[in-house]
């Protein structure tokens, strides 16, 4: 095989991996009660058109699309609205959802299939990327059709899959690309000739050799990466994929590159192929602080207690629970929140393996300039960012960060790093604001 | 619908890696236990005493600073001040009195620390520090403490007992002039010097000058009570600062600290490169002919090398800042070497570099990711 690529800095955090690896991904029937968010992907939230009491089916539009980066909503389930409302999400404090009351999970209202994809135009097919509300499901949630429509003058040349998936605990990527090829590599086939481009690679790290050894056999281009947290960042991909450099400041299609990862290839083959809009998704609930770790594939909307007790439920020593990975992911401050279309993870820690909360003084060991992958020093941001000297902070290179959470990983004086440099961004975003109004 | 739960909150990352600044300073104790038995082994149960009592007065006048700043008194156990107390007593002459080091420390942590806002803050090497203190204050006991290896099992000191040098001039006994050139820098550095002497006055036909001189030199020369072969050396069996002699063992140490991740080796190896190089091109008595070698060998650069230039707090954390830290030191110590006043130039050559970091550390930003050079 060949050498698997990466990049520089990094680190190696345990995988914990094999606690749902093995477990083959378990389709949960819709509860009882969906609770729908109308802000599933980074954006403007759209804007419900449903109201209590109304009749919904399967696939139905609950929330219209409000704005360029924004999506429709569906209706996960047959049903009947119970209310139109706010509540907690996963991902912020708390948003709208439309509750559903379910009926029944068959039929519905879907698109028209389109069996042969290479009949359509770039434009139909982005069009119906956006009517089903594919957003990106590898965690940052943006717009699927927005990234497919590089402004004019942007040429794209290269397509990259992300498989990497290079949190700590988290599977169903994993499982996804072993469980259904089919839909991935039909995606990536979608996406390539949306995108006009010829050349096409799939990023998988070598953790999973079983997912490259498949994805070779089935003649797909497989770009094996070396286990380097985070190598799935989307920069760090594409510089491993093609020795290209995306400017500080700029998106993955200044260098002519779209990164795309496999759960939302395999979200694209379901909308064009099968009509289905985007209602379902595939995620870990795993940690020491669950009895049996698995994947599972359920419906937005799902509350996630449905999914902890689908993992048997807690453990006696659970501490912390998380949507997402343990490096990026959000902790949550109840489980009473529903699933969105970017939940990869739920993750409930026992409390062994949160890291210690106590924070030290910084020992200027430099542990986090070598591993910013980004080549910052974080321990200078964060201290400028401790004296809110917010400008020292930007001239250090605040705003590149992409908080992976790398250098608070490594650290051992256990400083929060990447809540000092969030801090900052948030800062000096507020100040350029403010010049602006 | 099930009843939900609450959580504490807490930001990401949720794991974290195993190492702790405790941890490391641990391992740095660890790593600097073998040079300890060395110590022991040649300059005999004297110098354990010293050890004992020097980290004992670090860790309890940290303490004492913590006490009184109202700062966590956890700190003082976090192993920091313990390193720093066996590293002062590394750099003193194992044949001082006990109090000796037990001053160092203190002064190393009050001011060299503490003062300057504890763990982490400190702009130099809190022992160094100490130990220049002690240079300054006790110049004559600071150079006069040489003891022979293995001396002790003659018994020539006790266990609270000095070098019979030391006790000379603690009597008030004023020449002692012929002891002073114990260790092999200093031997080599007055020999240059006196056969640079007697070659000139031979050159000028100074006969009974240069005889003199040569006499002078041979006799200094032999009062190296071992040869400094090369194995000597390696092993410790010279004279020295108490816990500089065994290359073999330190290196040792340093090996268990790269293992466990603790020590990066670009600040180490520039600094003993830079040496090594300077040393051939005029460590010895020409130009392009001095012994890369033995100037490793001798002296504290192994000590300083890989445990003191490579102290995190005081040193760059830029990779780039710490191969030119390395850089830096390496050249002010064979310039100290050679040119300056004292044999050894590892320790000043290490605090006056530690005065630049930061702006070491400004000027090797390294390039962030994606960055295109502006105007360029």
């Amino acid at each position: 095989m060949i050498r698997p690529r990466t990049f520089s800095g990094g680190t190696h955090p345990p995988g914990h991996k094999d606690l749902s690896s093995g477990k083959s991904i378990v389709r949960l029937p819709a509860p009882e009660v969906v609770r729908v968010p109308l802000c599933q992907h980074l954006g403007a939230p759209s804007r419900p058109i449903v109201a209590k009491g109304d009749r919904v089916v399967r696939g139905q539009e609950i929330g219209a699309q409000n704005g360029y980066i924004s999506l429709p909503t569906h209706s996960p389930v047959n049903g009947v609205v119970l209310a139109v409302e706010s509540g907690p999400m996963p991902h912020k404090r708390s948003g709208p959802l439309v509750v559903i009351q379910t009926e029944s999970e068959e039929g519905g209202q879907v698109f028209e299939q389109w069996t042969d994809f290479g009949c359509h135009s770039p434009a139909e097919l982005i069009e119906r990327i956006k009517l089903a509300g594919v957003c990106g499901m590898g965690g940052a949630s943006f717009p699927t059709y927005v990234k497919l429509s590089p402004p004019p003058g942007k040429k794209i040349d290269t397509l990259i899959i992300n498989g990497v998936e290079c949190e700590p605990y988290l599977t169903a990527d994993h499982r996804l690309m072993l469980e259904n090829p089919g839909d991935v590599i039909l995606g990536m086939e979608i996406l390539a000739h949306v995108l006009g481009v010829g050349k096409c690679r799939i990023g998988i790290e070598v953790n999973k050799p079983d997912a490259i050894e498949l994805f070779l056999s089935r003649g797909v281009d497989v770009l094996p990466l070396k286990v380097r947290y985070p190598q799935g960042a989307e920069k760090h991909l594409i510089d491993a994929a093609t020795g290209r450099e995306v400017p500080a400041g700029g998106l993955p299609m200044d260098v002519g590159v779209v990164v795309q990862n496999v759960g939302t290839a395999a979200a694209v083959a379901a909308a064009v192929r099968d009509g289905l809009p985007s209602l379902r998704r595939v995620m870990t609930v795993t940690g020491g602080g669950v009895v049996s770790p698995g994947n599972f594939e359920a419906c937005v909307g799902t509350p996630f207690t449905d999914l902890i007790e689908a993992a048997g439920g807690y453990t006696g020593d659970v501490s912390r629970l998380v949507s997402g990975g343990p490096m990026m992911g959000i902790a949550l401050l109840t489980d009473g929140v529903p699933v969105t279309k970017g939940t990869s993870g739920i993750l409930a820690l026992s409390a062994s393996e949160v890291r210690d909360a106590a924070e030290g003084p910084c020992i200027r060991c430099g542990k986090c300039v070598d591993s910013c992958p980004m080549q910052l020093t974080p321990s200078m941001i964060a201290t400028a960012a401790q004296y809110e000297n917010w400008k020292a902070a930007e001239q250090l290179g605040a705003l590149n960060c992409m908080a992976c959470g790398t250098c608070s990983y490594v650290c051992p004086a256990g400083r929060y790093l990447v809540h000092y440099i969030k801090r900052a961004q948030d800062a000096i975003r507020a100040a350029v604001a403010g010049k602006e109004a | 619908m099930t009843q939900t739960r609450r959580f504490e909150l807490g930001m990401s990352p949720h794991v974290g890696s195993s190492q702790t600044t405790r941890k490391i300073m641990f391992d740095v104790v660890i790593a600097l236990m073998p040079a300890l038995a060395a110590a022991i082994w040649f300059f005999g149960p004297h110098a354990l005493l010293l050890v004992g009592l020097s980290v004992a007065a670090a860790v309890g006048v940290e303490f004492l600073c913590l006490k009184f700043m109202k700062r966590p008194l956890s700190f003082a156990f976090d192993g920091s001040a313990a390193v720093t107390g066996l590293l002062l007593a590394y750099n003193v002459p194992p044949g001082v009195p006990w109090w000796i080091p037990v001053l160092g420390s203190a002064f190393a942590i009050a001011v060299g620390k503490q003062a300057f806002g504890g763990l982490g803050q400190n702009i130099v090497n809190p022992a160094l520090l100490g130990r220049a203190f002690l240079m300054a204050s006790f110049p004559v006991l600071m150079t006069a403490g040489w003891t022979a290896p293995e001396a002790w099992r003659s018994g020539q000191s006790g266990l609270w007992g000095t070098s019979a040098i030391v006790q000379e001039q603690l009597a008030g006994i004023p020449d002692a002039d012929a002891l002073s050139g114990a260790t092999p820098l200093n031997v080599m550095k007055q020999t240059y010097d006196l056969d640079a002497g007697a070659a000139q006055a031979r050159a000028e036909g100074d006969e009974t000058a240069a005889a003199a001189l040569e006499t002078r030199s041979e006799a200094i020369r032999s009062s190296l009570s071992s040869g400094p072969t090369y194995m000597n050396l390696l092993l410790g069996r010279r004279g020295g600062c108490l816990g500089e002699t065994s290359i073999l063992l330190l290196l040792i140490g340093a090996a268990y600290l790269v293992i466990r991740g603790v020590l990066e080796l670009r600040l180490p190896l520039s600094y003993l490169g830079t040496v090594a190089l300077l040393a051939w091109v005029f460590g010895g008595p020409g130009w392009f002919d001095g012994d890369p070698l033995f100037h490793l060998l001798s002296g504290g650069v192994i000590l300083g090398g890989f445990f003191m230039v490579s102290d995190m707090v005081t040193t760059p954390v830029t990779p780039m800042g710490r191969i030119i830290f390395g850089l830096g030191a390496g050249v002010l110590t064979m310039v100290i070497r050679k040119w300056g006043g004292y044999p050894e130039g590892c320790s000043y050559s290490i605090l006056l570099m530690n005065l630049v970091t930061p702006h070491i550390d400004k000027l090797t930003r390294p390039k962030v990711f994606g960055e295109v050079k502006r105007n360029g």
